[in-house]
């Protein structure tokens, strides 16, 4: 809302020293941002629960309050006496009709014009407040809509049919062309203004064309209504029209204003010598509003605020915003002015108070904790972990959006119905809540590896969403060299630096994760796949996916061929169900006391033989004292038949209790080699 | 083959180590001697396999001992000859490292830490919620009923098709405009005292420029009480610009409008790039904004079933990236959201 100060000063008592920049300030630090000074004019910005202040009056009573409030004696205009629903004379000759209670008072008077430019002072003012002038006559209703907040709207009575006017719902598909020459199709959910045959106007939004003020008008109905907030910003929305009127409807006109209003504009067309008044004042006030009472307690806003505010400070305070305060005991009764329709109990009184006190002014202190504390959420500690953790393993974090391409979202989702679309997205780039880490992901190891920074390691932890809801999982991506060093070639990553991160995460929930063959991963290389298991109770729960991403997914982001990219997913969720089951700290297990021994055994196995059933086979054939089983060189090539490959492994053994023999353990590396040739037809390497 | 062949072996040996006087040269006894290919101890031992089977055992173990001492002495040579390495076996220390590979949590993520660390040390409790809403948590029960102006102040993206919530609730409907639905989330499910802080992702339509994405990152903060007072509020965000900005701040309260607090006010602290005289980064005013706050709306406790006689609270809510904004002294919020690793990496660990 711009205004210009001097405009203001007509309805404010403010200290001449007060310059531009002083009073806005003032006006500033009682809650109406300052957008921009101009010369005279301050453009302050109007929070949606003042609508009393899109008006020069409103943004008065501010000023005033804020320099002071109202010094004894000034003469500070209120809105013309209108007596409430009185009639002033005889009715105007047009019949007005309400036939919805969407709009709650309809006034209308009649004057004769002559329509022509507006004097300079007049379309300065409203140029200066960012409205064109019109003509005399337009010029007249955006002025009073400026000055007290009442939008108005002049009709041509020649161009009504009748002439009378009807305010009711529209009829479906009912045609009216708008001020600003639209055509516009309307609903039955949109109040009009309508004369004997059409609509002529959008209540509240926007007159029609047809019954336009123009050059060879001669007599005005003026109209001044108030209609009811979320029927005007309905009608307003779904027209996609936004006007200084709707802008103020939809948030609350002042009820009792609409007489006032007509009072105003009437005076100001036979000032300006724009034309007179032509008979009476029809006023259609149904249910008027009753009075609004609210009672503020004393102990009520000292336990609000902190802060004792002086008896007279909050007399003055209310009573320079328009509010008739009656000091009860130590309380006060408080009559809450028309245009103040934010106010509706005791709350909004004392910030009332408070704001014009000055929350700057009210001592800081601390809240006392009366009860003991809580630790953060587990999901909230668990998260901080796991980043640590990622971090410290040489991952940096990221952070992508959560809204993606479908396009980029489809090969990361079970199928594309169980993606979720945004109804309304900003754009097609942000069209689907993600169903995985890994596309963001990728887009950001993309945009990297675009700017020549090769060696790319990145996480993120987070929501993903499907129609079955959201879900929180860590995702990560690998590209580039694994260590780089002058020392050693590079050699870049591949599956198993993905699948180490699986397990490192696992392994920090408590669980050990299994890898499997995935057939169906849309994202992955074929056979550079695996699906990742945890042991749920015997049962075997999918946690996530790690893999080799598709080059058409890495060269679609500008990556060249030849770059491999890895990356995986863990489900959060599963994760923690599972440690839910194993809630209680894990306990340490006592160090073993006795040596180990160790035997190495390198074997011959068919290529497509799985290290995991080799291990699970020695597993089966070893006594209790095997404690551990691990692959330490797998070859192929000079001195290994085709089709097979050579397999290291070493076998540690141990007994909690004593130390194990050398005949024991002899015996129970020939039961594992006898078993093996038997399961599997492997051969016995020698060394 | 014989024993005596193995004696000529460890001879040559002990005279080639004798001759040896640097790393190198020890080397290359090492290779004469060990290598698995060439070395002279593996031919010997591969040629007992030749030897009359009468005599394999014995040879076999005097062939490894000769094979163990051999180790021994080089190895004990090879200390000696570190312990007192001239100048010319240097290694060369201005090579580069073989540094280990380390991660930086996200700035956004460090000032998130940084945040909620301030307020656990108050004894808040950090809580997490879901990124769609339903329209009940998200705008109605903030005192925001359907068609309510303020709905606009937050223009909102709305998801095709409900989602269903995962306690049985009100199926999700739209993404979270702001972090304040977490105040009515914990109350609905914990009678007062409420000292909470609700970290987590927002969603508004807004479009790209250099302070403003369609997704950031919010914290809310709650406290209820039988006494909290506006003063509490202050002393409390007064507290944390201090401890956040690690020095002392000057800070301002601007009353201001939000549905679900009254009153409502915005926290300004005084522009350390120009302490107050006004600069670019403060848009010549001297104060930037950090924050908005408020004693909590009678309105939202009735909603959620709190006696709003018997209770007060304050609430407020912060945008993580204007203060990262800050904090790092970057001019334009996208930088969070590209993963620029030259821009992550000077970010501290
Ligand atoms: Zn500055």
């Amino acid at each position: 809302m711009k205004a210009p100060v001097s405009w203001i000063r007509e309805f404010a008592d403010l200290p001449a020293s007060a310059g531009v920049n002083d009073i806005a300030a003032a006006v500033a630090s009682v809650g109406f941002e300052v957008a921009g000074i101009e010369g005279d004019v301050i453009d302050f910005e109007i929070t949606a629960n003042r609508p009393d202040c899109l008006s020069v009056r409103g943004l008065a009573r501010e000023a005033r309050t804020a320099f002071g409030g109202q010094s004894p004696g000034s003469r500070v205009p209120g809105l013309p006496a209108v007596a409430r629903n009185a009639k002033v004379g005889p009715e105007s000759e047009v019949p007005v009709t309400i036939e919805s209670e969407l709009c709650g008072r309809y006034a209308l008077a009649l004057a004769d014009v002559t329509v022509g430019p507006s004097p300079a002072w007049l379309a300065d003012r409203l140029t200066a407040c960012g409205i064109r002038p019109i003509n005399n006559v337009v010029d007249v209703t955006n002025y009073v809509l400026l000055e007290i907040g009442q939008p108005m709207h002049a009709f041509d009575v020649a161009r009504l049919a009748g002439p009378e006017i009807r305010v009711r719902m529209a009829r479906a598909g009912e045609a009216l062309t708008t001020l600003d020459r639209q055509a516009r199709t309307l609903d039955p959910s949109m109040l009009v203004i309508a004369d004997a045959a059409r609509a002529v106007a959008i209540a509240g939004v926007m007159g029609g064309a047809t019954s336009e003020v123009s050059a060879s008008t001669s007599r005005i109905a003026l109209e001044s209504a108030w209609f009811q907030p979320a029927s005007v910003r309905a009608t307003s929305k779904r027209l996609g029209l936004k006007t200084e009127a709707s802008a103020r409807f939809e948030r609350g006109v002042d009820l009792e204003a609409a007489t006032a209003g007509l009072a105003c504009a009437l005076d100001l067309l036979e000032r300006i010598g724009a034309g007179h008044r032509l008979g009476g004042i029809t006023d259609r006030y149904p249910s008027p509003a009753a009075d609004r009472a609210v009672i503020l307690l004393r102990s009520r806003l000292d336990r609000l605020l902190g802060d004792q505010v002086p008896d007279a400070d909050v007399m003055r305070i209310l009573t320079s915003l328009g509010f008739v305060v009656t000091p009860a005991g130590t309380d006060w009764h408080i009559r809450v002015p028309s245009w103040r329709v934010d106010v509706a109990r005791e709350a909004d009184l004392i910030e009332e108070v408070g704001r014009h006190w000055g929350v700057n002014r009210v001592p800081a202190t601390f809240p006392a904790l009366r009860t003991p504390p809580h630790r953060a959420d587990a999901a909230v500690l668990r998260a901080r972990r796991l980043r640590r953790l990622l971090c410290g393993a040489g991952l940096q974090e990221a952070v992508t959006f959560t809204f993606i391409e479908q396009a980029a979202a489809e090969p990361f989702a079970s199928d594309s119905a169980s993606l979720v679309t945004i109804a309304n997205p900003l754009s097609e780039k942000f069209a689907v809540l993600r169903p995985s880490m890994l596309p963001g992901l990728l887009d950001a190891l993309s945009y990297n590896r675009r700017r020549d920074i090769a060696d790319v390691r990145l996480f993120e932890a987070g929501s993903v969403f499907s129609t079955q809801g959201e879900r929180q999982r860590v995702g990560w991506v690998l590209s580039g060299a694994r260590q780089v060093h002058w020392s050693q070639p590079l050699a870049d990553v591949d599956l198993f630096d993905a699948l180490g991160v699986a397990e490192l995460l696992a392994g920090a929930f408590g669980v050990t994760c299994r890898s499997e063959p995935a057939a169906d991963a849309p994202w992955c290389v074929p056979g550079r796949a695996a699906a990742l298991f945890v042991d749920d109770g015997g049962a075997s729960k999918y946690v996530g996916i790690v893999g080799q991403l598709l080059p058409t997914l890495t060269s679609a982001r500008g990556l060249p061929a030849g770059v491999t990219v890895v990356g995986g997913e863990l489900d959060l969720h599963e994760l923690i169900d599972l440690q839910g089951a194993n809630a209680a700290p894990r306990r340490v297990t006592p160090l073993p006391r006795h040596p180990s021994v160790q035997r190495d055994l390198s074997i011959l196995i068919d290529a497509g033989l799985p290290a995991a059933a080799v291990r699970g086979t020695i597993q089966a054939n070893a006594p209790a004292t095997l404690v551990d089983v691990r692959e330490f060189d797998r070859y192929h090539g000079k001195g290994v038949p085709t089709g097979q490959v050579s397999l290291s492994l070493r076998l540690t053994f141990r007994d909690r209790d004593r130390t194990l023999t050398d005949a024991e353990v002899q015996q129970a590396v020939e039961a594992i080699v006898e078993a093996l040739t038997r399961t599997h037809g492997t051969t016995l390497r020698g060394n | 083959m014989a024993a005596s062949s193995i004696e000529d072996l460890s001879r040559q040996f002990r005279a080639a180590l004798d001759a040896a006087s640097s790393p190198a040269d020890l080397k290359a006894v090492r290779d004469d001697f060990l290598s698995r290919k060439q070395g002279r101890v593996t031919a010997l031992v591969k040629s007992i396999a030749t030897a009359p089977p009468e005599e394999r055992r014995a040879l076999g173990s005097l062939a490894n001992a000769l094979k163990q001492d051999i180790e021994e002495a080089l190895d004990a040579r090879d200390a000696v000859m570190l312990a007192t390495a001239g100048p010319k076996d240097a290694v060369d220390v201005s090579l580069p490292a073989r540094r280990p590979w380390v991660g930086r949590r996200h700035p956004l993520t460090q000032v998130r830490e940084r945040v909620e660390d301030i307020f656990m040390a108050m004894g808040y409790q950090v809580i997490v919620g879901p990124e769609i809403e339903d329209d009940w948590h998200n705008f109605e029960a903030l005192n925001m009923p359907a068609s309510h102006p303020a709905r606009d102040m937050q223009d909102t993206l709305y998801l095709s098709a409900p989602v269903p919530a995962p306690d049985n609730g009100r199926a999700a409907t739209l993404l979270r405009t702001h972090t304040s639905g977490m105040q009515i989330r914990y109350m609905e499910a914990h009678d007062p005292p409420v000292r909470i802080i609700a970290p987590g992702r927002v969603y508004r339509r807004d479009n790209f420029d250099a302070t403003h994405t369609p997704m950031f990152t919010q914290v809310e903060g709650l406290v209820v009480d039988e006494h909290i007072s506006l003063g509490d509020l202050k002393g409390t965000l007064n507290a944390f610009a201090e401890e956040f900005f690690d020095a002392k701040v000057t800070t301002r309260f601007r009353p201001s409008f939000f549905p679900y607090t009254e009153p409502s006010a915005e926290l300004d602290v005084e522009c350390q790039g120009c302490s107050g005289r006004g600069c670019g980064l403060c848009k010549h005013t001297g104060w930037i904004e950090i924050l908005g706050c408020g004693m909590v709306h009678p309105a939202v406790f009735e909603a959620v079933g709190y006696d709003a006689n018997r209770y007060t609270g304050f609430a407020f809510g912060m945008g993580i990236e204007r203060l990262a904004l800050r904090l790092y002294g970057v001019d334009d919020i996208r930088m969070f959201y590209e993963n620029d690793l030259r821009f992550l990496e000077q970010i501290a660990l």
